[in-house]
């Protein structure tokens, strides 16, 4: 791919004779609204035919324990209160494990609702990446590196695919954090501004309240919002006839047909008032503990289905360094629901088999028992050399189990994932080639993945 | 082990060396020479040269084995055969697939016998009969790469005859139009004066004429009406706030450290400031480059005045205001800085990448991984000023610079008065210590007494023991509490003292970034790959040696060597910065520059549409002083640059992306621009630069802990001013493609997305402004009808009346709210504002197009 990113490599027609389904009425009229300027969205021809296309990313901020989630060590259990390789004493799981679903995933009675998707569940238990610190591991899970200030991977996928409304954001981040590399997470960096994410809410307020800026009219006068419009049009349209239909004029003319439509397309699509209360009452919307990640599961499934081509979805308070019994239990809570309705929600709406669903954190945690301030304390520390992450949906076999940590969980090594290879496994799901997906600036294609990344085959169904 | 292989290389090299100047090579023993071409050149044939030979597409690892010479010098990592320890040779471990080696052939393994016979061959000293005078395919590379374009000196060339002789106005358009002519073209017509007003202003000044402007200039009979204006527009200091903001742009300015802890900066904007000024003074630019890499080593001479001074220092923040990973420390902190000084210094400077050569000898231009460490040498002996204070995840503060009037003074009155303060404080602290330990003395003691008194309630009849416990324990605790109450009487007036100290500090400087010599200069070791725990040759400090400058001095070894760097960088015999520095003015002039990678003329640059020209420019660049105003004079008062944006059908067919430069692309104002464009419209632009910057007043913090409104405070200073935040710059520049701010960007991306459309309807700032020009508007005494009024609000939009049938449909678009019947607040105010509205979301507004008539 070259970085002209402003050049479609394929007409509209191609793109929607690769095929799609389940978008509404809205998606429909964005995709078929009369362009005749390919924006940066434009829809483009993935490197291959695509397992999945589109995404959700469900980021667990803080390092998910695994040897309490997915990560079954029946070791662990045995071996609690004993010293570890690390000097400290080995903590036991602190809830039972038990298997589900015809494949029989060992899964922790903490996630419930998750359990009974089990089948559905691509769980790499293999997981390395190359920081346990949070303000380092986090810029890389979203965008390959620490080292550099570098696109995330929800900007590539838009850079190398576009998304298929015009009419909505392409990239949509809800609730991200602002520590840790903060914006970056979901920037452009080197790509042009129109890769980066349309943010919705800060993480720590309730998404409840949370809007898409400038998205209603601030009109001076009430209902002249469409004269104004009209005028500026008729204005812009008179130009293009001076200026010999300069495609930069008519780029104007289309990107203000489009704002319309995104005002009239988002609060169609973010609406709660036109789920049924089943579908309410599935993500647990208005539960006590299960409202706000609730909400942020449904909107995820709105702009999906209506054609957003990358959403991230963020929930904060994984890092149990202490009250393990007592935090985690709680944080799971909060998603286990929603996340369990997501994907029944998409499945039923025939959506999840060319959905990729991600879940995990930034890293895992260690099996052995935390001290803190020269005290033990009932928690985990950070654990970058073996983790735990789930897929689902877009091409990923269910019920699988992937690789595995030592006896303990300690580190991978089985089949190691690193994330690297998980963001090259990505995009190749989407139909892209992590190696052909490449930008260039100052004077080097760069992409996600730098020189490193293996496709793991393994998980593909 | 390293040091060994180093020296069996080195001694290889004088060995073959030796040979050579003896012009006879060592007999070689003819069993080595028949193992050789029996079991060893055909397995290189076959096995290694498709990735290590004159046939690889691109020299893996940077191992070449199709020669003698290339064996023995080995590849990126050093050298691959140790004569000395046999075994141990990494060419050997790399046959046998040992563990912590990469594997060759990566594929398959050899058959031992194959690997014996390597054994016996390095075992034999490498007999090896190939031709060692023929040249190595990495140094035919090397050879090659020199002749790009790019790495060749400059030269003037005289100006191409052209056909149509009449046409050229200056050597510009000679070598554009003969480029023209040459396909059979011709350039369409010059602009209008309206149009060039318009793109004069914009260009130059980054702000709309005024209508009274346009007709000064539209009316002028002066022959030279276009040279006189362009002459004011350059002498403006609104001139260098439009192209300051350039230069910021290519050295990656912000007044926050980015990365994953993001701490403002708030001592960065001195240098924003010193950009402007050294724009409007049209320093010349070898001079500007100097200041901002070795100010601070510059002689007084000739600019001695404390102001200049003082600019010099504020000039090299430019090494110090990069992205930082404050949480890290020691070396790979300072290397880390290093990097982003040797990244920022050659794109902008000259325009190539050099980190590549960090980790191995640069893939496609001539810079070997030494060239590299010869920089780092000397930034590693330079130390940045950046400021910041110690405080969680910031281990690395330094001090700053105090500047302006009485600066050494105030800041050192500044610090007395802290020592003072500190004296007062000590003891206060000292006195509060005593007080926690004696409340918490006294909560011991109420806990023992709690105890105590049970113990007396429980106890047996006759058992006084816990009486008398509970007797010493409530003299204990009323020990404590005199304790407590003597401690605060001594505390209350060291508190006072202290409060009241801290009321009347006195004022302290304004401060900057800077950089200086660290205390003991040195050279730096190559790391190989990359990794500084895996130390290589040293590589004395220098500059790259591929372009070698006979001008430049030495380096003093007991100086970084900056003051050396930065003549060298600047040097007449250094072929890349004049070129460099020209097409980036050309670039932001035509929208593109001759060279399309602005910030990369290396051989994976593009190649320069109209070379001569461009190379003509520089040496005359060069020659006149280094003078930016002066050759941007040149370019705007040459008929191309004043062609208007007609099209063609035949110049299009051909040429449809107007490489040629057979009319006058229509250009995107830059957001900066756009937004100073809507504050010059709704009479609300504040001209007068400010003081400072607000990231000063949130202080050394990191940026997540501020309210993200403070971070952008309402402004209607110039779009230069704003604060530069990194990830938090305003949301019309997100928008609107402004770059980021932790990258080096000379181009900006210009996109036409609805994010920016909804930001012009709806955000709060242009509805704001839109009334503002109502006001504006309906105050002007000249404008005395509603017809008159929307020609003149046109006129302030796009220097021009509106058409009849635009007239009509603005008067359309008021008439319902002008004559409303229902209440609506200011009416007349709202009805014009919503005209702004409409008038600021055209694409007229934001791209430079022709104008008919003004």
């Amino acid at each position: 791919m070259n970085c002209d990113s402003t050049k479609p490599n394929m007409s509209r027609r191609e793109w929607l004779k690769l095929g799609s389904c389940g978008f509404g009425s809205v998606a429909l009229a964005g995709m078929t609204a009369n362009q005749s300027h390919a924006g940066p969205q434009t829809p483009r021809m993935p490197h291959f035919a695509p397992k999945a296309k589109r995404m959700i990313f469900l980021f667990m901020n803080g390092g998910p324990s695994q040897q309490d989630l997915l990560d079954y060590k029946p070791r662990l259990y045995q071996d609690g209160g004993k010293t570890g390789q690390n000097k400290q004493t080995l903590l036991s799981p602190l809830w039972d494990f038990t298997q589900h679903g015809e494949s029989g995933l060992w899964i922790s009675e903490l996630l419930p609702h998750l359990a009974k998707q089990a089948d559905r569940l691509c769980v790499i238990n293999s997981m390395q990446t190359d920081s346990r610190a949070h303000p380092l591991a986090i810029p890389q899970l979203h965008t390959g590196s620490f080292q550099f200030v570098r696109p995330s991977l929800g900007a590539w996928v838009l850079y190398g695919l576009g998304s298929p409304n015009q009419n909505l954001p392409g990239y949509v981040t809800v609730k991200p954090t602002r520590t840790f590399g903060g914006p970056s997470n979901y920037g452009n960096a080197f790509l042009p501004s129109a890769y980066q994410a349309t943010r919705v809410g800060w993480e720590g307020r309730p998404v409840k309240d949370a809007t898409i800026k400038h998205l209603t009219s601030t009109e001076v006068v009430p209902g002249v919002a469409k004269g104004i419009l009209d005028f500026t049009q008729s204005m812009n349209r008179r130009l293009l006839q001076r200026s010999g239909q300069n495609p930069d004029v008519q780029g104007v003319i289309d990107s203000l047909s489009l704002s319309s439509n995104m005002q009239k397309s988002i609060p169609q699509v973010m609406d709660l008032a036109k789920e049924s209360k089943e579908t309410l009452d599935l993500y647990g919307i208005g539960g006590e503990l299960t409202d706000d990640f609730g909400r942020q599961c449904l909107m995820a499934r709105q702009l999906v289905e209506a054609g957003v081509r990358f959403v991230e979805l963020a929930n904060s308070g994984w890092d149990q360094h202490s009250s393990l019994d007592t935090t985690l239990p709680k944080r799971c809570k909060e998603v286990d629901q929603p996340i369990a309705a997501l994907l029944i929600d998409l499945e039923r709406r025939g959506l999840l088999d060319d959905t990729l669903v991600f879940w995990g954190g930034e890293f895992g945690r260690q099996p052995e028992t935390q001290i803190l301030s020269g005290k033990v304390a009932l928690g985990r520390d950070h654990n970058a050399k073996g983790y735990t992450i789930w897929m689902a949906g877009g091409g990923v076999r269910g019920g699988l189990a992937y690789g595995s940590t030592d006896e303990l969980g300690y580190e991978a090594v089985v089949d190691k994932v690193h994330l690297h290879d998980l963001h090259a496994t990505m995009l190749h799901l989407l139909g892209l080639d992590h190696k052909r997906l490449t930008y260039r600036y100052g004077g080097r294609d760069f992409r996600l993945t730098d020189i490193h990344g293996e496709v793991v085959k393994d998980i593909i169904a | 082990m390293r040091n060994t292989l180093l020296i069996s290389w080195s001694a290889w090299l004088i060995l073959l060396a030796a040979a050579a100047a003896n012009g006879q090579e060592k007999k070689l023993d003819p069993a080595g020479v028949e193992l050789f071409e029996k079991h060893i050149r055909p397995v290189l044939v076959e096995k290694c040269y498709s990735c290590h030979s004159k046939s690889a597409e691109m020299l893996e690892g940077g191992l070449e084995l199709d020669s003698s010479m290339g064996l023995i010098r080995g590849g990126e990592s050093g050298p691959i055969v140790d004569l000395e320890n046999v075994d141990s040779s990494l060419l050997l471990r790399m046959l046998r697939h040992e563990e912590d080696v990469e594997k060759m052939p990566p594929e398959e393994k050899l058959d031992d016998e194959v690997i014996r016979a390597f054994e016996k061959w390095v075992s034999m000293g490498l007999p090896d009969p190939r031709d060692k005078s023929a040249p190595t395919t990495k140094e035919l590379q090397e050879e090659e790469r020199l002749q790009h374009w790019a790495f060749l000196p400059p030269k003037i060339t005289p100006p191409p005859t052209v056909k149509n002789a009449d046409w050229p106005r200056s050597a510009i358009d000679s070598f554009i139009l003969a480029k023209i002519e040459a396909k059979g073209l011709q350039p369409v017509a010059d602009a209008s004066r309206a149009t060039l007003v318009r793109r004069l202003y914009f260009d130059l000044i980054g702000l709309p004429p005024s209508p009274q402007q346009v007709k000064l200039f539209v009316e002028d009979p002066a022959p030279d009406a276009v040279a006189k204006l362009v002459d004011h527009l350059l002498a403006s200091p609104r001139y260098g706030e439009r192209w300051g903001r350039h230069w910021l742009d290519v050295v990656r300015y912000a007044e926050s450290s980015g990365r994953e802890f993001n701490f403002t900066y708030p001592h960065a904007w001195p240098y924003r400031d010193y950009v402007v000024d050294a724009f409007n003074a049209d320093k010349s630019y070898d001079r500007f480059v100097c200041e901002q890499i070795a100010g601070d080593l510059l002689p007084d001479e000739p600019y001695g005045s404390a102001e200049d001074r003082e600019a010099r220092l504020v000039a090299t923040s430019m090494l110090s205001f990069g992205t930082k990973r404050h949480n890290s420390g020691g070396m790979a902190y300072r290397m880390e800085i290093v990097d982003d000084q040797i990244d920022v210094t050659c794109r902008a400077i000259l325009g190539i990448t050099v980190a590549c050569a960090k980790c191995h000898d640069h893939k496609f231009d001539p810079i070997p991984t030494k060239d590299y460490y010869a920089l780092a040498g000397i930034f590693l002996s330079t130390e940045p000023l950046y400021g910041t204070i110690r405080q969680k995840y910031s281990n690395n503060p330094t001090e700053l610079i105090p500047i302006g009037p009485n600066a050494a003074e105030m800041h050192a009155a500044a610090e007395e008065y802290e020592k003072i303060i500190d004296g007062v404080k000590k003891p206060w602290d000292a006195k509060k210590a005593e007080l926690t330990k004696a409340e918490e003395a006294k909560k011991a003691a109420e806990k023992k007494k709690t105890d105590a008194e049970k113990a007396v309630a429980e106890a047996k009849e006759g058992d006084a023991a816990p009486a008398e416990a509970l007797k010493k324990v409530v003299a204990e605790l009323a020990a404590a509490n005199s304790q407590i109450a003597k401690f605060k009487a001594e505390a209350t007036p060291l508190e006072a003292a202290v409060k009241e100290l801290e009321k009347s500090r006195p004022p302290r400087p304004p401060y900057a970034m800077s950089a200086r010599d660290r205390a003991n200069p040195a050279d730096t070791k190559v790391a190989v790959r990359g990794d500084i725990n895996q130390p290589g040759d040293v590589a004395p400090r220098g500059f790259l040696v591929a372009f070698s400058t006979p001008d430049v001095p030495a380096i003093d070894p007991k100086q970084s060597g900056r003051l050396q760097l930065a003549k060298w960088m600047t040097s007449q015999h250094n072929p890349l910065p004049a070129r460099v520095v020209v097409n980036r003015i050309w670039h932001h002039l035509f929208g593109r520059g001759i060279v399309e990678s602005v910030d990369n003329f290396g051989l994976m640059g593009t190649m320069p549409s109209h070379p001569k020209l461009l190379d003509t420019l520089a040496v005359e660049f060069m020659q006149d002083g280094w003078s930016i105003k002066r050759t941007i004079r040149k370019i705007v008062l040459s008929r191309t640059y004043q062609l208007s944006c007609a099209t063609n059908e035949k110049n299009q067919n051909v040429d449809p992306e107007n490489r040629l430069l057979w009319c006058a692309t229509p250009r995107r104002l830059p957001v900066e621009i756009i937004r100073d464009a809507i504050l010059a419209v709704s009479g609300q632009l504040d001209i007068k630069p400010p003081t400072g910057s607000p990231v000063t007043a949130l202080g050394d913090q990191m940026v997540r802990g501020i309210d993200v409104k403070k971070l952008q405070p309402p402004s209607n200073h110039r779009s230069i001013y704003l604060p530069v935040v990194r990830d938090y710059a305003p949301d019309m520049f997100d928008r609107f493609d402004f770059p980021s701010s932790s990258l080096v960007s000379g181009k900006r991306a210009v996109t036409n997305v609805p994010s920016q459309a909804l930001f012009l309807r709806n955000s709060e700032f242009v509805t704001q402004q839109a009334n503002h020009a109502a006001r504006r508007l309906l105050a002007d005494k000249a404008a005395a009808d509603d017809a008159a009024r929307v020609d003149l609000a046109m006129r302030w939009a796009f220097s021009r009346a509106p058409t009849d049938e635009e007239r009509q449909d603005a008067l359309k678009l008021l008439e319902p709210i002008l004559k409303a019947k229902a209440e609506i607040k200011d009416r007349d105010a709202s009805a014009w504002a919503t005209l702004f509205q409409s008038l600021f979301a055209t694409a007229e507004f934001r791209y430079l197009v022709d104008i008919k008539s003004p």
